[in-house]
């Protein structure tokens, strides 16, 4: 079975190969058939590559310990979900993923598009078979998933501490983020090889790239909760340079996801967009790489490895290559129109992008400083987290409140008297909101009052857009249906809005401390009093759970328990933290404990109040109802394109 | 083995399909044709623009100052893109 | 009409600022700590991070006067440089125990690290299961 793998995978580097090659003479020589030919060996690629993925899945399932992979990712207690995710809970297999996404993504797209956009669609081929021959042939040479072994009796089983619904769900949702950015990137680097001027590769693109855009922050928000509710440091965002993986190729996605909207309506910003899509898409491979090559130190280790100089060595030649092309083709990127003034939708726009260009730029400067000053000082020097927290305020905060100006500020200009009076209702609303928290003691944190009073001005604003909207059109579903990608663009500002409250809240204004408590000791936090009222041992058959319990009284009636759990086989500990979320008020009282004592009953405790930090997670639920909004499919929109785009008639 | 036989197989296909093609060519659109969807594009993102426009000035974010200094312009603008695409009077 | 707009200067100000205030943090307030292993760590003082691998036994407690005493090696095992670490504060992370990989943070002099912040690494996802 193993053979028929590894069969598979040679198959789809030859078809990547191919595709690649053949595509490329193709598009160049405008051949016809030879076109066809490297379309259907990218299908084919998707194909065979589905063929070593079920193979893999196969012998998973079937707990196949022949199989090297199987052996060291799975074992026969495991339960099927987890014997499942193995699947991507490995370099091999994770490679293998990345590489059926990408196939399949690429073979769709191109499919959808390869009677409209002919040419364009003949220069994607070969720009995909690119980046699957990269992939096909590391999963070939490199890091197979197929090597085998004498089948040992069992396998290596995943740790407990990682055996959750967490462990299905985040990986491939991230992989569909990050492999979805290769299809904008495929496109505009066709367009460029193309040689055409028109923005068809923004519009087939389009809805592509807010699928992966948010399936990313998708991915990171469950990340962020898991590291919440399971690692358990209290925290949700630790600036782990993994963490950064994902979230500067989102920065940059998110920057690009704008700035079309400025190329599709004014001709502008196209050198821009060229680089940014190209940033994009090295981010997310990048981004791999630093996961996968052990080069920085993280908490999300895993082995250090060989295909780390590969991918290095992808995502330079890829860069070079994207510049390279950008150059060649600058005099068809010329601006269409200029920028007239800098207060306009446009001018909007570009602060936007550079506020967050800017942040992903000195977070990536923050992740690469150890290998940087280790080649150049000889000496690794680590940026701490403050570094991060102060740019992210910074940066954020302004943008926070641009989300608010920006969408009710005309194209081309607006003058101030205009705005003034747009602004006035949120202005207002802001002015109130934030009197009263400092009444009610938000005084306390300045970047924290900020936050929440450019939030009620960016949530006023959208409120005002939607009334105004609504009086217009005569009803909101019309409204929002006529403008899906607006509204649904307006309902993720809102979803960003209620990030921002949440993050401000839980950090600027959270409370901890750290106590001893002796059995029957008190203590009290912000309101909370808890009360040790002793320690359990409980011991099961796979494992011993030791808990400390808090009798809770103040702002809330209860018991709370918090511990650890010392798992039998394989021996490893895990942290189980108490939380009580009061969703009221949208707090959560976090208990940590540290140390307990079964005999004394004494226990160390760790105690948090984070206010708000729920509407971090409300905000991801937000988030998905507004993109789905936004990437709604519009037959309007569909009709109107294809009159575009289909040849004149004779 | 199976498997690559049905990949080359699927590989060859368009050559199979027409072992003697009559018109080989990609059909990129010619000059003619990109410059036709170069202004096509012009004309929808004219339209799309004064239709914003009037959005905007209806709903209040364009004040009716703004509204006629802004309008003129994007009217003709349109307009050009409009006449740009008739066929030529001949 | 001025044929020059004033939104490119606004815009090019703008940038201007950005890289004013990342440069400016940077110098002044500098926030990064060296990074290192035990055997690079000699001769050194002041606050860094250390990283390595736990060895030998632990004695005492974080939350005790004289804190939770242990010792690092370098990650690979080279080298026969071992560092004395005694870490007070909150107990070490559950995941923390001799033979795994950590990075402690603190305040090395005199051949002593006083760390005051310790982070493990995730270990090996997969554990071989006793057969």
């Amino acid at each position: 079975m193993a053979d028929l793998g590894r069969a598979a995978l040679v198959v789809t580097l030859g078809l990547a190969v191919y595709s690649l090659v053949a595509g490329g003479i193709a598009a160049r020589r405008n051949e016809r058939r030879l076109a066809a030919s490297a379309r259907n060996a990218l299908y084919c690629s998707f194909a065979s590559t589905l063929v070593a993925a079920a193979v893999l899945a196969t012998a998973l399932v079937r707990h196949d310990f022949s199989f090297r992979y199987v052996a060291a990712h799975t074992n026969r207690h495991l339960p099927t979900a987890y014997t499942l995710s193995a699947f991507w809970g490995g370099q091999e297999g994770s490679l293998l993923l990345w590489l059926l996404v990408l196939t399949g993504y690429g073979a769709l797209a191109v499919a959808i598009n390869r009677r409209l956009l002919r040419d364009l669609t003949a220069w994607v081929v070969p720009v995909i078979g690119g980046i699957a021959t990269f992939f096909s042939f590391v999963l070939v040479a490199v890091a197979s998933p197929f090597d085998t072994q004498t089948a040992p009796f069992d396998g290596a089983g995943l740790t407990p501490s990682l055996q959750n619904p967490y462990m299905v769900a985040h990986p491939p949702m991230l992989y569909l983020g990050y492999v979805g950015l290769s299809v904008p990137f495929a496109f505009a680097a066709g367009a460029l090889l193309s040689g055409r001027t028109d923005e068809r590769w923004i519009v087939a693109t389009r809805r592509w790239t807010l699928a992966a855009w948010a399936f990313l922050g998708l991915g990171q928000l469950l990340g962020a909760h898991w590291a919440y509710v399971e690692v358990g440091w209290g925290g949700y965002y630790a600036w782990d340079p993994v963490e950064n993986a994902a979230l500067m190729p989102w920065l940059a996605a998110t920057a690009f996801l704008h700035s079309v909207m400025v190329q599709e309506r004014k001709g502008m910003l196209k050198v821009w967009n060229m680089v940014l899509v190209a940033l994009a898409f090295e981010l997310s491979v990048f981004g791999t790489f630093l996961t996968r090559s052990g080069v920085v130190n993280s908490i999300h280790s895993f082995a250090k490895s060989s295909i780390g100089p590969w991918f290095l060595a992808f995502v330079v030649i890829s860069s070079v290559f994207s510049l390279a092309l950008i150059m060649w083709r600058l005099p068809l990127l010329k601006a269409k129109t200029k920028l007239e003034s800098a207060l306009s939708r446009e001018a909007a726009f570009l602060y936007n992008n550079l506020l967050l260009v800017a942040l992903c730029l000195t977070i990536l400067w923050g992740v690469l400083f150890p290998i940087v000053t280790q080649l150049v000082k000889g000496e690794t020097r680590t940026i701490g987290r403050p570094y991060y927290d102060f740019f992210l305020r910074t940066f954020g905060l302004p943008l926070l409140l641009l989300m608010g100006i920006g969408p009710l500020v005309a194209w081309r200009k607006t003058s101030l008297r205009a705005l003034t009076r747009t602004l006035a209702w949120p202005i207002a609303a802001a002015a109130v909101t934030g009197i009263v928290l400092v009444v009610a003691g938000a005084g306390s944190s300045s970047p924290g009052l900020i936050a929440y009073t450019f939030s009620a001005f960016a949530l006023a604003t959208i409120a005002v857009e939607l009334v105004r909207g609504t009086r217009a059109t005569g009803s909101l579903f019309t409204l929002v249906s006529r403008n899906r990608r607006r509204y649904g663009g307006y309902v993720v500002h809102a979803s960003v809005v209620l990030l921002a409250i949440g993050i401000a809240g839980s950090s600027a204004y959270s409370s901890s401390v750290e106590r001893r408590l002796a059995l029957g000791q008190s203590m009290t936090l912000a309101g909370y009093t808890l009360t040790n009222r002793g320690v359990t041992v409980d011991p099961k058959p796979n494992v011993t759970e030791t808990r400390a319990h808090l009798d809770v009284t103040g702002r809330w009636r209860g018991s709370i328990s918090s511990g650890d759990n010392q798992y039998v086989n394989p021996p490893e500990p895990s942290r189980e933290v108490g939380i009580r979320t009061d969703w009221l008020r949208g707090e959560d009282l976090y208990v940590i404990v540290d140390e307990s004592h079964a005999k004394t009953g004494v226990v160390f405790v760790q105690v948090l109040v984070k206010p708000l930090v729920n509407l971090i997670w409300v905000a991801g639920i937000v988030f998905l109802f507004g993109s789905m909004v936004a990437l709604w499919p519009d037959a309007r929109e569909q009709r109107r394109l294809v009159a575009r785009l289909a040849p004149a008639s004779p | 083995m199976l498997l690559v036989a049905a990949v080359v197989v699927l590989v060859a296909l368009p050559f199979l399909r027409e072992p003697i093609a009559t018109d080989d060519r990609l059909d990129a659109p010619s000059d003619a044709e990109a410059r036709r969807l170069t202004l096509v594009e012009e004309r929808d993102r004219a339209l799309a623009a004064l239709k914003e426009l009037e959005f905007d000035h209806r709903t209040g974010k364009v004040d009716d100052a703004d509204y006629r200094e802004l309008v003129g312009p994007l009217r003709q603008a349109a307009a050009v893109a409009l006449r740009s695409l008739d066929p030529p009077q001949e | 009409m001025p044929t020059r707009s004033p939104a490119r200067l606004v815009v090019a100000l703008a940038v201007a600022g950005v890289l004013a205030i990342f440069l400016l943090y940077t110098a002044v307030a500098g926030h990064s700590t060296p990074t290192l292993t035990p055997s690079e760590i000699q001769g050194k003082s002041g606050k860094l991070q250390v990283v390595g691998t736990v060895v030998g036994k632990l004695h005492g407690d974080s939350h005790g006067a004289s804190g939770l005493q242990f010792q690092l090696v370098d990650p690979q095992g080279h080298g026969g440089k071992r560092v004395d670490v005694v870490y007070r504060g909150s107990s070490p992370p559950p995941l923390f125990k001799v033979g795994r990989s950590v990075v402690v943070s603190g305040t090395y002099a005199h051949g002593r690290l006083q760390g005051t912040d310790i982070v493990t690494k995730c270990p090996s996802k997969y554990t071989a299961s006793p057969s």
